[in-house]
């Protein structure tokens, strides 16, 4: 059931389209993120929705109400900035109070809730603190509880962790997510982290160029992206170009290597297609050791090879065009040295495939911005 | 100053390391000699208008300092002064501060015309714009007539507003502008005005309130120094109220000044106090205005006297 629904919303900035006619959803209670590059539109939805921007075209609709055209105090609302925001002038306590000041909620129900957000957020001692005698994490940790404050309809996220360093980034996360969870909060949230849009959503939007690529759950628009956009944006793959040459067994012609791929009837013979592979589905063996098990199987040497903690990560050359990288679990990758002979393996079904015929450009674009 | 100590703290590590004995701290620095020499240079006038003052010419007097309370036109000028500059301050700061913080907020393309008319006090000198006003307020042109929607021949005729201290207020709106729209446009700009604003909009604040409760405080240091330089500026004025015929302090300092030279000394020392008590009364209220927040912010405040 569509909680907030944008209907064919369009925004342009002079010339440019900010926001190409996009259609979304988002249930009750859902955690949507909006993830994408900067300027693919995604700030721009979320200032729609939020009434800072208007639509050129399209509305806006809340639980069946159209709420295009209401301004943005008068919407139900509640917005965490990149910046944090806060009020300099204000104490902690005094800027979540803010919102229910201006909702004339009685005085001593302010001063319980505040105590009760401040708990909330985990920061019940510091309500008579200044934000700038607050870290930025703990700024942002108020703003949210801000926002909470006047118990919105939907809680709006724009970058919010964007400014934070990567520790308090991950805790944070988890935080904002346990928070809207247990109170079952509508929730948009803009990033261009995918891993943070991958930890925290229900389901992820992936944009690019002011449209919607592919919009899924995480693990789908991981492990099944739609369009090559969506597919490297999101996580590092191995890519090949090639032709498929029979479509129904999935064997694709990649320069002189056959690939075998999962069969697939939706595409043509002879299309030129892009291969997929994750490098943590890649193994690497010993040259000598070839095997008839695995479905992929090219050699290469070693270029290479970074410790990476709980992986080792490899460069393996193939040729002069053909650069692979395989993610080893650390205890496997003990033998494996730079210069070493090896033969990279991959399952088909490792192999994800996506037709070039209508995405020249955007692969092209992809192949000159490689290596993540 | 933190600069400078830890400018200090990397020579003497130089000098200890090489050998000599570290200068302690009570030295008597290049930047102590600039400070008393400007001190000199503010005081030393000062001090000897005082004592100028305070004498007959021979021996010490007070009769010029008596003489003033004396004078009925001390009181008169004074508090039409005080009026002027009063209204004048208040005036402008009415006008300007929303006037900015929309310009910042809605019409950020309106910056570079809003910096240009804060620019043109300062072009157009004092005795043109004088000429300009009266010109304009007292003789009937059918063109200014429209242009101004019949504002010009209602306030000429009907208000009668020519060489009144009304039309000086106004003309000391003008000057002001420079030192009004400066200090709150530069606030305006540092403390991040539209994310403020759409976090107040976004918690169901409307647009006055969020000038008001969320804006104003923050600015509040750039409104006081734009008050000050303001109300300064119209207490001390001469040229615009010497044309428009109007009897205020400052032409009766000078007026003082040429019949008795021991009575303006002593005028003189006057209107600098007064002018100081005004000056402390609103930085106490800049301070008070800045409330808890508790950031040491400076009033950018340039003396234009």
């Amino acid at each position: 059931m569509a909680f907030l629904k944008l209907e064919g919303i369009s925004k342009y900035f002079g010339r440019s389209t900010a926001v190409d006619t996009i259609d979304l959803t988002v249930d009750q209670g859902e955690f949507l993120t909006l993830l994408g590059p900067s300027g693919c539109g995604k700030t721009t939805i979320l200032r729609m929705v939020a009434g800072f921007e208007s639509p050129d075209a399209g509305k806006i609709l809340l639980d069946g109400e159209n709420i295009t055209n209401r301004p943005a105090n008068k919407r139900p609302m509640g917005m965490v900035f990149q910046s944090y925001a806060l009020f300099p002038h204000m104490t902690a306590t005094q800027n979540i109070a803010f919102g229910m000041h201006i909702k004339k909620v009685a005085s001593d129900t302010i001063q319980q809730r505040c105590a009760e957000l401040l708990e909330l957020v985990g920061l019940g001692d510091k309500g008579p603190s200044y934000p700038h005698q607050l870290s930025g994490g703990q700024q942002q940790r108020i703003a949210l509880a801000r926002a909470l404050a006047i118990e919105p309809k939907v809680l709006l996220l724009d970058e919010p962790l964007s400014a934070l360093d990567a520790k308090v980034r991950v805790s944070l996360r988890n935080e904002i997510r346990r928070i809207q969870q247990q109170l079952k909060m509508t929730a948009i949230y803009v990033t261009h982290d995918q891993e943070e849009a991958l930890a925290i959503s229900d389901r992820i939007a992936v944009m690019a160029k002011g449209k919607i690529e592919q919009l899924d759950y995480p693990e789908e628009i991981y492990s099944n992206p739609r369009t090559v956009f969506a597919a490297t944006f999101v996580g590092s793959s191995n890519r090949f170009e090639g032709i498929l040459q029979l479509a129904s067994e999935g064997i694709v012609k990649v320069e002189n290597h056959i690939l075998r791929v999962p069969g697939n009837t939706s595409l043509a013979n002879g299309a030129r297609v892009l291969v997929l592979v994750r490098p943590e589905e890649i193994s690497l063996r010993e040259a000598d050791t070839l095997s008839s098990e695995t479905d992929n199987q090219i050699s290469g040497t070693i270029e290479l090879r970074t410790f990476l903690g709980p992986f080792t990560r490899f460069h393996v050359r193939v040729n002069d065009t053909m650069l692979l990288t395989a993610d080893i679990p650390s205890q496997q990758a003990r033998d494996l040295s730079v210069a070493d002979s090896v033969a990279v393996t991959f399952p088909s079904t490792a192999c994800q495939v996506l037709s070039l015929e209508n995405q020249q450009i955007e692969a092209n674009q992809i192949t000159a911005a490689e290596t993540i | 100053m933190n600069t400078r100590s830890a400018n200090g703290t990397a020579l003497q590590a130089e000098r200890t390391a090489q050998g000599k004995k570290p200068r302690q701290g009570t030295g008597f620095g290049l930047d102590k000699v600039v400070l008393i020499l400007v001190a000199i240079y503010f005081l030393v006038p000062l001090a000897t208008t005082l004592v100028f003052g305070l004498s007959d010419g021979s021996s010490f007097s007070m009769n010029g300092v008596t003489s003033i309370f004396g004078d009925a036109d001390f009181t008169g000028t004074l508090l039409l002064s005080l009026e002027l500059a009063i209204a004048s301050t208040l005036l402008t700061v009415l006008l300007v501060t929303p006037t900015a913080y929309w310009v910042q907020l809605r019409l950020p393309r309106a910056h570079p015309l809003m910096d240009i008319l804060a620019l043109v006090p300062f072009a157009v000198p004092a005795i043109v714009m004088a000429f300009g006003l009266i010109e304009i307020y007292s003789a009937s042109t059918p063109l200014i007539n429209v242009l101004s929607l019949g504002l010009v021949p209602f306030l000429t005729n009907v208000v009668n507003i020519v060489n009144t201290p009304p039309l000086l207020v106004c003309a000391y709106v003008i000057i002001a502008l420079p030192f009004v729209y400066r200090p709150i446009d530069n606030n305006l700009r540092a403390i991040n005005t539209r994310v403020l604003t759409e976090a107040a909009s976004s918690l169901g604040c409307g647009w006055w309130r969020t000038f008001l409760t969320i804006i104003l405080p923050n600015i509040w240091p750039g409104v006081i120094s734009a008050a000050l330089l303001t109300f300064s500026t119209a207490m001390g004025e001469f040229t615009l109220a010497s044309l428009f015929g109007l009897y205020t302090f400052p032409i009766y300092l000078n007026v003082t000044g040429q019949n008795d030279a021991h009575k303006a000394a002593s005028l003189t020392i006057l209107s600098f106090l007064i002018t100081l008590l005004c000056v402390l009364g609103i930085m106490l209220l800049a301070r008070v205005g800045r409330g808890g927040a508790g950031k040491t912010r400076q009033l950018d405040i340039v003396v234009a006297k």
